[in-house]
This record gives structure tokens, C-alpha cells and sequence, in this order.
């Protein structure tokens, strides 16, 4: 048999390099340039202040003792910081277990959407079948099609029919592959060259291998797309997962901090604070997540193959 | 030819579907319904999930499943608001809902009961008896439809007004006595206390448009404006008489100078100082209690009414049970000892909430003795008016307060046209359901 | 380049198409649907046409088929025709802002800056965090004695942003984009890696500046994405319904910023009135597609 499409020579490894620094470096020489990069990196900055103020404010509102609705609150006064709406809710809830719940109902539906959104994905984006524009305006009923609408009948259907109240499996399937990434996949496989795939098959690799062996390997980026999407849609789940689940510790912790809100809400020197604290706790992860993960992108080498 | 296998998955889901509409539209039968009504066994209940609610119902479930080992009653809590029909609508279809739900609002109640979710009580041999016994004349406003007793009366919270006796001595206004009997009076002190008391509004009430709103603005003053006048009567709207219209130009003109604001407050205004007065019930003692210095007076009324006399919105939740109860026996048994004078007693000690039951004072002097500022509440529930039990309740709430958020708060309508279109829709709504 | 040889048509190539074996990877995705979304879509069309309302297993009720009445009650609705008005508003600051924004800010972050991972981050972060305490941020950013009235002082419209009946649907847009900014420059950044450096490379020797590679060569490379941003951001913006609810506490001023799907939510779950509920979701559905379609052929156009 040919040689086959080796991973190695469409990207770079992954995770290992930072991207080089762009052959725009000659052009720094120049003044004018030099501008426009202080210009440049001013906006990104203004941009990024913006972006995270609000996330700031959560903060700082999360760690006071009295809110302070006034426009210096967003200064606080260092005698007015506490750690109590945190410990408050340490106490309030069973943390790990809330964790866990969150993290086997996310990672069942990260599961789900990787192996059954790729697949589903590559086929629509760079295979032709019967039936293929059918699965695609599928997909985008799911996607227009809002839960609210949905919700009771597919309660109904998950706990009658199927018997899964109080499991989380219950929770986990009417998330369980995300359109939204499926969306992703196949636009990402659709930017792909047909031709990538076509020289293997002129090699002879059987469909089954090309998806092992060059689609997935060249889809990280999207991958990675994926996980970060589709985490965050269980994570933050609030109405389903409280709809399924009455025994409390099943609940994921988006739920059990919202019970803890609205116990909390009338009776805490800082209701406002206690919400706030909830939500950066649940921020969290995500956040971790995040950073971990958006170091794999970098720039592909992608031409040199289809030559 | 187009995807042939999945028309036929098509069809056997559609047939899969017809069935079950059929399977559903089938009812179940008379005999096994007062078979439920006669079995004992263990039951499920909700209540909400504020402490004080959770603190009672532990005990009071604790100590029934001592006595009822074989009867055991495990409690679990779901929030309340709005969220909690949702949480129940979805439970009655799903034919999951507990035997008993301790914070049922009697606004969605004929909305349960259309949905065939919720037990008549009147079936049960002391079911009428005991609720009328327990409550008096108010139970007959929890009767719905005629003649049946879908919920049982549960615990109210008398709406009265909360002022700060700080910020009412700043605005110069007597804190003791102070003048808030007339709507002239009440306008006059609203703008001391804009003007002198720093807050940025003399009364907050939310005004936003969610259905539930008007019962903590609009209402309270209409009922004690009519002397017991409910939204709808005899399935007329009544509200744009010339009393609901007096009470509507009296928030309008709130707002209009600036002593009710259009914007939501994004934490407790009240707590916060920013307003002088709430609308609250006797649950606010124990949240504000410690760091507010508080009076309590009666809504006002266009020309000023002895408080013996004024009556106020009840702010009331029932207790339902729900059809999908398979042993209704132990539930009714369990009911009446949760609402016995003992439970209910404890009710009033731990949370502060008056419990639908007549001379509260007289029965519980005791406590009204250790704690005297709760009298006034005690008082008050005596007078209390509910929501009215009519079909599409929850939508008629919703029209009104379109009504009322479009001509009073923002003031971008007149109040009589206005309130007389919201009236036309909400008389054929109520008479559609009937 | 090498024509891509033909496989044989077989049997199986005329009843499944070219790569019948996508048959095989689509069905996991296809029997997930139907098990689960079948039932409630093809109900929620079958309550559209009915006076229709969710009853406990058992109960005996009356369904009575209504044909299109729903449909003409929800076409008549002011509450309605205003939420489609909220959603035109909408969609046309979100999109555009959302597409502009998103590409730019991505190809900003996939080039070599200092702290890349904290500016990265910091776009990235509104779209983890829960709304409802964004939502309190923004509340207290607008109020009337909010920060951004304190800074622009006596410019600022009366009544307040969010309870004036103009300005509150712009607001709700802008904190969407803000919030969903970065999922959509995490698409983009995603495709970028896609775009060959080679490209760029050949564009700088031809003597284009950094604008003009952008234009002619990130533009046209990430064009699947661009759609895929378009239908979302479309898809997602008409049925916001989180913002309202908690933005605006039930629809606004006088239902200045009421949505369609929170309507839905009013009418469908808090009213039980799930037919005219699902009318009013078909006519949005349909209106969605509508939107899209003419996207795509605007797009394909060029």
C-alpha cells in the first residue's frame, strides 16, 4: 500500500510550541509601524478591560461584607472585604458532591458530542450519502427550536417513558451532542480541501482509516472548539437538571447553588454578594478550562501536503 | 425513495405517539380513586425552601414518622417563586408530583385542577368540616370550583406597610403616629421623606411585569379601597371602577413625582435605605427585625379607614395534594396533623407566618405575649382577601398587570381606557374557563 | 492536480449515495434525535393546531382541534408583533457587531502578542460565566445612579436605559454580543488555524499590509465559519429569552424588550397554554429560516 497521509505532516505538534513570531517582524523597523502596534495593542487592551470589568466587579461584589450599589463600589474599601459569602457557601452545600455531579453530567455530554458530533460532522461536511441534506436541516431544527418549548413533553417522555428521573442519564440526554458542535465539526471539515481526503482514497485507504487516520489527527482545533463549547451548556444548566433530579445529592452544582441563592437571598447581610460568590465558584472550572486548552491553538502548516 | 428507513421510523413513532394520546385520554376509573383516597403508606411532600419553612417541616415530619413508622414521610424542599410551578405543572404531567406540596400558590390552582393534578378534599368525610372548622370564613375563598376544596388554606402573611422610624424622624414625620391613613396623607409623607429622609424613593415596590407583581401594589390597596373587593367578582373584572381607578391614579401619581421608582432594585431597598417603606407580611419582622427600627402601619385608603376595618391582600399559600398520590388516606391524616392547632402553633414560633386559622390570638396568647409586635399581623389576618379562583388566573394576573405596568408606572396610557380593555379581556377569559 | 478516481457504482453506491459508509456515521447522530427531540417537536407542531393544555396521566380532557386559530391569535397579538420587532432590533446590532468583532478579535489573538493567554482570556471569560450575575453587573452599570450615567451625566436618556422603552432592546444587544463574543472568536480562532501561513507569506511578498491580507486572505479563508457565526448568531439571537427575563424582569417597560420565546415561556409554561405557545415558536421557526436562507444566498452570492 502507499504511503499513507501521516498526522505529522498536516500540523505541527500540538501543545508543544508556541506559534513563531509572524514574518511581520521586519516591518516593526519601520516607525509608523512601531504606532501602529502601540496603536494596536492600546485597543486590545481597552478591549479586554471592557470585557473584563464586569467579571472584576463580580468579583469584588462577591468578596464584601455590605454591598455598596454606588459607583465606588467597584473600588472597595479593604475593610469591607470578607471571605464569608464564600464560606457561607462551603458550609451551605456538599461541595464535592455537587462537583461531581456537575462533572459526570458535563463530561457525559462532552462524550457524547465528541464521538457522535465528529462522526456525524465529518460525514455531512466531506461525504456524500442519501439522506445527507436530511440530517443537516435535522440538525438545525434541533438548534432553532427553543427548550422552552420542548421542555415538558421531554420530561414527560424521559421520566415516564423511559424511566430515568433521578439518574444522570436522565440529565445528560437531551444534551447529549450539542448541534451547536456539530455545526462546528462540519463547518470546520467543510474548509478542509476535498482533496486531502481524496488522496487517500486514491491510495486506498477505506473510509474508516481516513477518518482514523487524517481527519480526526487535523481536526484538534475543532476538537478543542467543541470542548469549550459544549462544557459550558451543562455546566451552567440550571432548570433541567433541577426538573430531573428531586433527591439533592444528585444535583449538579449549578442547581444546588441556586437553591442556595434563593435560601440565602432574604436572610444574608450581602444577598447580592452570596449570588455573587455562587457564580464565581461556578465560573471557575471554566475558567481553568479554558486556560489550559487555548494554548493548543496554533497555527497550522497545512499546504504543504495538498501539493 | 428519499430516505425510505426513516419514514418508516417516522411512522412508528407517530403510531407509538397516537397510542399514548389515547393511552392518556383514557381516564382512570372511579373505584380506584376512593381507593386511594382509603390507602395508607408512605407519602412524599414538598415544601419550599426558605429555613424557617424547612426547620418545620423537618420537626414536624420527624415526629410523625416516629409515631407513623410505617407511614414514613421523607420531606424534600424546592424553591419557591416562580420557579416552583414550573417545577409542579411539569410534575402533574409527568404524574410525579409528591402527595403534598406545602407552598402551592392559589393563583394556579384552577390551573392544577383543570390539569386534573389536584385531589378534591371535599371527598375526604371531614374534608369540608375540618377546613371550614380550621379556617372559618376565609375557607370559602379557597373554594374552587363550587362546592370543592382543591387546596387547603395553609399560612398567610397579612400585607401591611413597613416603615423606618429613623428615616421617618429625619423627614420630620411623626414615627409613632405617622400620617399614612389617606392618599393625600401618604403622598404628602412620601415627598418629606424624598426631600428630607435621603431615600431615593418613599416605597420601592417592584415594578416589573412579572404576573405576580400587583399582588404587593396595586392589590392590597384595592381590597382595602372596595372593603373586600376581589380583582374579578361573579366574572366581572372589577378593578376599573371607581375605586380600582382611585387606587391606580394614587400610584400614578407615586411615580409621576418621583417617590416610587421605574427601575427594578437590584438587591432589598428597604434594607438598603434607599426606600422608607415596603409592603411586606409578618415574615419581614424576622428579616428586618435586627437592623432596621421598624413600625407597621395599615395600607391607606383614598379617604382613611380604622385600621379595625381595613382589609389587605392575604399573600397566602395553601397546601395541595395532587392525584398522582397513591396513598391519600395517610396524606389527608397527615394534613390534618400538620395543620393541628400544636403544628400549627410551632409554625407561628419558628417563622413568624400567621396559619390560616381562626382567633390566632386567642389560641396562641402565649406567644403573642413573649412576642407582642406580631399582633398587629394577627390582627390584620383576620381581614384578609385572596386572589380570585377563577379559570386562567395566572393570564388574567398577566393582562392586568400589562394594564397596569402601560398606564400607571410608565404612564404611557391613560388609566380608565386602559384598564377597561384589560377588563373586556380578562371578563372573556373568565368566562371561556367557567 | 489528480482527477480523484471513481469507485464502481454499485448497488449499494445507487441507494446510498457515493460514501455510503456516512450512512453509518450520521446514524448515531440520527437515532439521538429521534429518541429524544422526535416526540416533543412533532407534539409541540400537533398542539399548535389544538386548544391544547398539559393534564395529568388520567385526566379526561377536552382538546378540541382549532386549526389555525392559534396562528391568526399570535399574527394579531401586540405583545407578539412587538417581540418580533424586539428580535429584528436585535438581530441587526448582534449580528453584524458579533461577525465584525469576532473576526477581528481573533485574528488579533492568534498572532504573537505579550500576555496572549490573559487577553485571550479576558474575551473569552463573559461567555463561562453564568448570566445571572452578569446580569446583576449590568443592572448596577445602568441604573439610574449606575456608573455609566455617573460618566456621561446629563447626555444620558430619561427615563433610564433599561426601563426607556428605546433604548432598552439596544442594551440587552449589546450585553448579548458582549456575553457571546467568545464563542464565536473561538470559532473563528479555530478556523484561522486552517488559513496557511503561506498564504499570508505571499500576500506580504506581493507587498499587501496588514489590512489588505486581512481582507483578501483571512476573509475569504474562514468563509465556512462566517456562515456558521451568521446562522448562529441568528439562530441564537431570535430565541434569546435569559436577558429579558432577567434584564428586564419580565419583558421591560410595558413589554418594550419582551421577546418571542420569553411570550412562549409566559404563555406556554406559566399559563399552560401550550398551543398557542407552539404557534408562536413555528412562526418564529419559520421566520428563522426564512432569515437564514436569504443569508446563505447573500453569502453564496459573492
Amino acid at each position: 500500500m502507499a504511503e499513507t497521509i501521516q498526522a505529522d505532516d498536516v500540523v505541527d505538534p500540538l501543545g508543544a510550541e508556541e506559534a513563531e513570531p509572524r514574518a511581520d517582524q521586519p516591518e516593526l523597523r519601520a516607525p509608523g509601524e512601531r504606532w501602529k502596534r502601540v496603536g494596536f495593542l492600546t485597543c486590545l487592551t481597552a478591549g479586554a478591560l471592557i470585557f473584563l470589568f464586569p467579571f472584576y466587579y463580580m468579583i469584588v461584589g462577591a468578596l464584601q461584607t455590605e454591598p455598596n450599589p454606588d459607583v465606588s463600589g467597584a473600588f472597595p474599601d479593604p475593610s469591607n472585604l470578607t471571605l464569608d459569602n464564600f464560606v457561607d457557601i462551603n458550609t451551605a452545600l456538599n461541595l464535592p458532591r455537587a462537583l461531581l455531579n456537575s462533572g459526570i453530567f458535563t463530561a457525559g455530554v462532552i462524550l457524547g458530542t465528541l464521538v457522535i458530533g465528529l462522526l456525524a460532522g465529518y460525514a455531512l461536511a466531506q461525504l456524500e450519502f442519501r439522506g445527507r441534506g436530511f440530517v443537516f436541516s435535522a440538525m438545525l431544527i434541533v438548534l432553532i427550536v427553543p427548550f422552552q418549548l420542548l421542555m415538558i413533553p421531554l420530561y414527560v417522555m424521559i421520566v415516564r417513558w423511559y424511566g430515568l428521573a433521578d439518574t444522570h442519564l436522565g440529565m445528560i440526554l437531551p444534551f447529549a451532542v450539542n448541534a451547536t458542535a456539530v455545526f462546528v465539526f462540519r463547518q470546520f471539515f467543510m474548509q478542509i480541501p476535498k482533496d486531502v481526503f481524496d488522496a487517500a482514497r486514491i491510495d486506498g485507504a477505506s473510509e474508516l482509516q481516513i477518518l482514523m487516520r487524517v481527519a480526526i489527527p487535523i481536526s484538534k482545533p475543532a476538537l478543542l472548539t467543541a470542548v469549550l463549547v459544549t462544557f459550558i451548556g451543562p455546566w451552567n444548566e440550571f432548570l433541567w437538571p433541577f426538573l430531573i433530579t428531586k433527591e439533592t445529592d444528585m444535583q449538579p452544582l449549578a442547581v444546588a447553588l441556586a437553591n442556595y441563592i434563593s435560601n440565602v437571598a432574604a436572610r444574608a447581610a450581602n444577598p447580592f454578594g452570596a449570588i455573587l460568590a455562587g457564580a464565581t465558584v461556578l465560573a471557575i472550572p471554566a475558567v481553568v478550562l479554558f486556560l489550559a486548552f487555548q494554548r493548543k491553538f496554533v497555527q497550522a502548516h497545512l499546504g504543504s501536503s495538498v501539493k | 425513495m428519499r430516505g425510505t428507513k426513516f419514514v418508516r421510523t417516522r411512522a412508528i413513532v407517530a403510531i407509538v405517539t397516537a397510542f399514548l394520546f389515547v393511552a392518556a385520554a383514557c381516564g382512570g376509573d372511579e373505584e380506584s380513586v376512593s381507593e386511594a383516597q382509603r390507602s395508607t403508606g408512605p407519602i412524599k411532600i414538598w415544601y419550599s425552601n426558605n429555613p424557617e419553612e424547612i426547620e418545620w417541616g423537618k420537626q414536624v415530619v420527624n415526629a410523625w414518622n416516629k409515631e407513623h413508622p410505617d407511614e414514613e414521610v421523607p420531606g424534600q424542599e424546592i424553591p419557591a417563586g416562580e420557579t416552583s410551578e414550573e417545577v409542579i405543572a411539569a410534575a402533574i404531567t409527568a404524574g410525579n408530583t409528591p402527595c403534598l406540596v406545602f407552598n402551592t400558590a392559589p393563583a394556579a390552582v384552577p390551573q392544577f385542577d383543570r390539569a386534573g393534578g389536584l385531589v378534591n378534599l371535599a371527598e375526604f368525610e371531614d374534608g369540608v368540616s375540618y377546613i371550614e372548622e380550621r379556617s372559618g370564613d376565609r375557607a370559602a375563598q379557597y373554594g374552587y370550583p363550587e362546592g370543592e376544596y382543591n387546596q387547603m388554606p395553609w399560612k398567610a402573611n397579612p400585607v401591611m406597610i413597613f416603615y423606618n422610624k429613623d428615616l421617618f424622624k429625619k423627614a420630620g414625620l411623626d414615627p409613632e403616629n405617622p400620617p399614612l391613613a389617606t392618599y393625600d396623607e401618604f403622598l404628602a409623607a412620601s415627598q418629606a421623606l424624598v426631600d428630607k429622609g435621603g431615600v431615593q424613593a418613599a416605597i420601592w415596590p417592584a415594578p416589573s411585569s412579572e404576573f405576580f407583581q400587583s399582588w404587593f401594589d396595586f392589590y392590597p390597596m384595592f381590597i382595602a379601597q372596595t372593603g373586600s373587593g376581589q380583582l374579578v367578582e361573579d366574572g366581572q373584572a372589577q378593578f376599573n371602577n371607581e375605586d380600582g381607578v382611585a387606587v391606580a391614579e394614587f400610584w400614578r401619581q407615586m411615580y409621576e413625582e418621583g417617590l416610587a421608582q421605574q427601575e427594578t432594585y437590584n438587591g432589598d431597598a428597604f434594607a438598603d435605605q434607599k426606600s422608607a417603606m415596603a409592603t411586606v407580611g409578618p415574615w419581614a419582622i424576622a428579616v428586618y427585625g435586627e437592623d432596621i427600627d421598624w413600625g407597621v402601619s395599615p395600607v391607606p385608603t383614598q379617604d382613611g379607614i380604622a385600621p379595625e376595618e381595613t382589609y389587605t391582600f392575604s399573600d397566602e399559600k395553601s397546601i395541595g395534594m395532587y392525584t398522582s398520590c397513591e396513598n391519600q388516606g395517610t396524606a389527608w391524616e397527615f394534613l390534618k396533623y400538620a395543620t393541628s392547632e400544636e403544628n400549627d402553633g410551632l409554625f407561628l414560633e419558628i417563622s413568624g407566618q400567621m396559619p390560616m386559622r381562626t382567633d390566632i390570638i386567642g389560641t396562641y396568647s402565649e406567644y403573642f405575649e413573649k412576642n407582642p409586635e406580631y399582633e398587629v399581623f394577627a390582627e390584620q389576618a383576620e381581614r384578609t382577601v385572596e386572589v380570585p379562583m377563577v379559570s386562567g388566573s395566572i393570564e388574567m394576573w398577566q393582562e392586568f398587570r400589562n394594564a397596569y405596568s402601560a398606564s400607571v408606572i410608565f404612564r404611557e396610557e391613560d388609566i380608565q381606557p386602559a384598564f377597561d380593555s384589560a377588563a373586556e379581556t380578562i371578563n372573556g377569559l373568565v368566562e371561556e374557563g367557567s | 492536480m489528480a482527477v480523484a478516481a471513481r469507485p464502481p457504482r454499485r448497488l449499494i453506491n445507487r441507494i446510498a449515495g457515493r460514501h455510503p459508509v456516512g450512512v453509518a456515521f450520521a446514524a448515531p447522530y440520527m437515532i439521538f434525535l429521534v429518541v429524544i427531540y422526535a416526540y416533543p417537536i412533532i407534539l409541540a407542531i400537533y398542539m399548535s393546531f389544538h386548544d391544547y393544555f398539559f393534564a395529568a396521566p388520567g385526566a379526561q380532557v377536552d382538546r378540541p382541534f382549532i386549526g389555525l386559530d392559534n396562528y391568526s391569535t399570535a399574527l394579531g397579538d401586540p405583545a407578539f408583533r412587538r417581540a418580533l420587532l424586539n428580535v429584528v432590533v436585535f438581530l441587526v446590532i448582534n449580528v453584524p457587531l458579533t461577525v465584525g468583532l469576532a473576526l477581528v478579535l481573533a485574528s488579533a489573538l492568534n498572532t504573537a502578542l505579550p500576555f496572549r493567554t490573559f487577553f485571550r482570556s479576558s474575551y473569552y471569560l463573559p461567555y463561562v460565566t453564568a448570566s445571572v450575575a452578569l446580569i446583576g453587573v449590568w443592572l448596577w452599570l445602568f441604573n439610574s445612579d449606575g456608573l455609566v450615567n455617573a460618566i456621561i451625566g446629563e447626555a444620558g436618556p430619561d427615563p433610564t436605559w433599561l426601563v426607556n422603552r428605546f433604548w432598552a432592546m439596544p442594551i440587552i444587544a449589546f450585553f448579548a454580543t458582549w456575553k457571546q463574543l467568545g464563542f464565536y472568536v473561538l470559532v473563528y480562532l479555530a478556523a484561522l488555524q486552517n488559513v496557511p501561513q503561506e498564504l499570508y507569506d505571499a500576500a506580504a511578498v506581493d507587498g499587501a499590509g496588514k489590512l489588505r491580507s486581512f481582507q483578501h486572505v483571512t476573509v475569504p479563508g474562514v468563509r465556512s465559519a462566517t456562515t456558521l457565526v451568521i446562522i448562529l448568531a441568528t439562530i441564537v439571537g431570535a430565541n434569546f429569552f435569559t436577558e429579558p427575563y432577567l434584564l428586564t424582569g419580565g419583558g421591560g417597560p410595558n413589554g418594550a424588550s419582551i421577546s418571542p420565546v420569553l411570550l412562549m415561556y409566559q404563555e406556554g409554561i406559566e399559563q399552560n397554554k401550550p398551543g398557542y405557545a407552539a404557534a408562536i415558536g413555528v412562526i418564529l421557526a419559520i421566520g428563522v429560516v426564512v432569515v437564514s436562507l436569504v443569508n446563505r444566498f447573500l453569502l453564496e452570492r459573492d
